[in-house]
């Protein structure tokens, strides 16, 4: 369970967050929507500790994450995964060091166990055949879909995506969004996924929360959110 | 308004010293936790030490030449004869020039490679998700790169000075009609063991100053190619100063042993 309570978070004179509240239920599929620069990215980041709020309190499953110090958010990581809006993959590294890197550090894994688990992953992604590759040898598509891999094959409880599908092909998009609800069924694993594509989140969210400047204007299953008044809301749903 | 920006500017590097020094902090308690990476530090040392060691034996030999030469004019200029050249040439190379020229030379060299990197690493969030992996970024990049570079730093103060001295000597021989045993018998009357000593003490602190410096701003690095860029060039004048201001500050003490 997640839950913001009037989370506050500024940078110099802009305030990104603007008294934020809202819960997450285990195994929900929630999308958060706004355009760029509204404090999507940094309501993610506050949950794991990669920032810290000015105010407010970050519960993750009955800790308060805010008030944690960076010694102290160990546990929370390791309950999170997350997809950074950029690929963020360790350049020295092999595709399939990248991926097995999490579980050598997490789990005490034979190398036969590592090397199936990493084969499956990569496979889960659509991309066989790149595990020797450096990042630095790929498409910016496929390194995104390696990103993914890497964060999925620690199997999380609560997954963070950062815009997984921006800059993908169609093709790849819905499998990622296919694998997205997979693991939130199967693994009732809690996904929070910050997006501008209306599309995908009317496909497989549980519930969109919409933020325009640092506030939530909407929050809603797929249906109220359908039937929004608020201008942003028809914005995006005028995209779709 | 000036008094203003002076205040401004003092309140910053006040910020600055203070980020730096928990860094410090967290650096040196990282030190000693394990797992340690013997063999990312010795990937390290390959890099900053072989890859290193060419530049900075061609710069020193020149920068050599260049002092016995110059010394050589002036002291036939004002005392009319130059036998004391190797005296003072070796004693300024062990005491200055051969430590303060190779870390300078490093500073430019892997100092700013450090930066660009970590500075990439930090934009490209990949220190995010070594954070996210439970890695702590300091134990992980800055430690192996200290580690490395210190001991590079003292091996690399050796050769330097040894460089500098066998060039001032091939210079002396070829241009100033000096022997091998004259030079280095005027060598010996200014010159002791322990400038050696303090030479190498010397590179080793430059050698820990290079990566601390680097790696700050690397992490500290905002984004887009100009973020680099400027964390780049932030590194590189830090570390000169740094290492300018901390020769004098070894210089002084070790004045106080001699």
């Amino acid at each position: 369970m997640i839950e913001f309570k009037n989370v506050v978070k500024s940078f110099g004179q802009k305030t990104v967050l603007n008294k934020v509240s809202f819960k997450i239920e285990r195994g929900q599929i929630v999308f958060i929507l706004g355009i760029s620069g509204t404090g999507k990215s940094v309501m993610l980041k506050n949950i794991v500790g990669l920032l810290t709020p000015d105010a407010g309190e970050i519960w993750v499953d009955g800790v308060d994450a805010a008030k944690l110090s960076e010694e102290s958010y160990g546990p929370i990581r390791k309950k999170c995964g997350m997809v950074f809006q950029q690929p963020a993959l360790f350049d020295s590294m092999t595709v399939f060091e990248n991926i097995a890197f999490g579980l050598r550090k997490h789990f005490q894994l034979p190398e036969s166990e590592i090397k199936s688990r990493v084969l499956k992953a990569l496979s889960l992604v659509n991309l066989d055949d790149i595990g020797e590759r450096f990042p630095s040898n790929i498409s910016y598509g496929m390194q995104k879909r390696v990103s993914l891999a890497r964060t999925i094959i620690i199997e999380p409880e609560i997954l963070l995506f950062d815009e997984p599908t921006t800059g993908l092909d169609p093709i790849t998009t819905n499998a990622i969004n296919s694998l997205i609800q997979d693991l939130s069924r199967r693994l009732k694993t809690t996904s929070l996924v910050v997006s501008h594509d209306m599309n995908c989140a009317l496909a497989i969210a549980d519930r969109i929360i919409v933020l325009d400047r640092g506030m939530i204007v909407e929050d809603g299953t797929v249906e109220s959110v359908r039937n929004s008044k608020v201008p942003l809301v028809k914005d995006f749903l005028a995209e779709v | 308004m000036f008094v203003d920006s002076i205040g401004l500017i003092l309140i910053q590097a006040g910020k600055t010293l203070a980020d730096f020094l928990g860094m410090l902090k967290e650096t040196f308690q990282a030190l000693f936790r394990p797992p340690f990476r013997v063999g990312l530090i010795i990937q390290h040392i390959e890099f900053i030490a072989n890859r290193s060691v060419g530049i900075i034996v061609f710069c020193v030999s020149f920068a050599a030449m260049v002092t016995i030469m110059e010394s050589s004019y002036h002291m036939k200029l004002v005392l009319q004869e130059d036998s004391l050249v190797p005296g003072f040439a070796a004693l300024l190379i062990l005491r200055e020039l051969g430590s303060v020229l190779a870390a300078l030379l490093l500073t430019s060299k892997i100092g700013a490679g450090i930066t660009a990197e970590i500075g990439t690493m930090t934009v490209t969030e990949q220190i995010d998700a070594l954070k996210m992996l439970s890695i702590n970024p300091v134990q992980y990049l800055v430690v192996p790169r200290l580690i490395a570079c210190i001991l590079s730093g003292l091996a690399l103060a050796v050769i330097s000075n040894l460089v500098c001295l066998i060039s001032a000597m091939g210079i002396s021989v070829a241009n100033l009609g000096m022997s091998t045993g004259s030079f280095l018998l005027a060598m010996n009357r200014f010159v002791i063991f322990q400038d050696l000593v303090f030479a190498i003490i010397k590179g080793g602190v430059f050698g820990a100053v290079i990566p601390l410096i680097a790696c700050y701003w690397g992490f500290r690095c905002t984004a887009g190619a100009q973020g680099v860029g400027q964390a780049t060039t932030r590194s590189v004048v830090t570390a000169s100063v740094a290492i300018i201001v901390l020769d004098f500050v070894m210089s002084w003490i070790f004045a106080h042993f001699y």
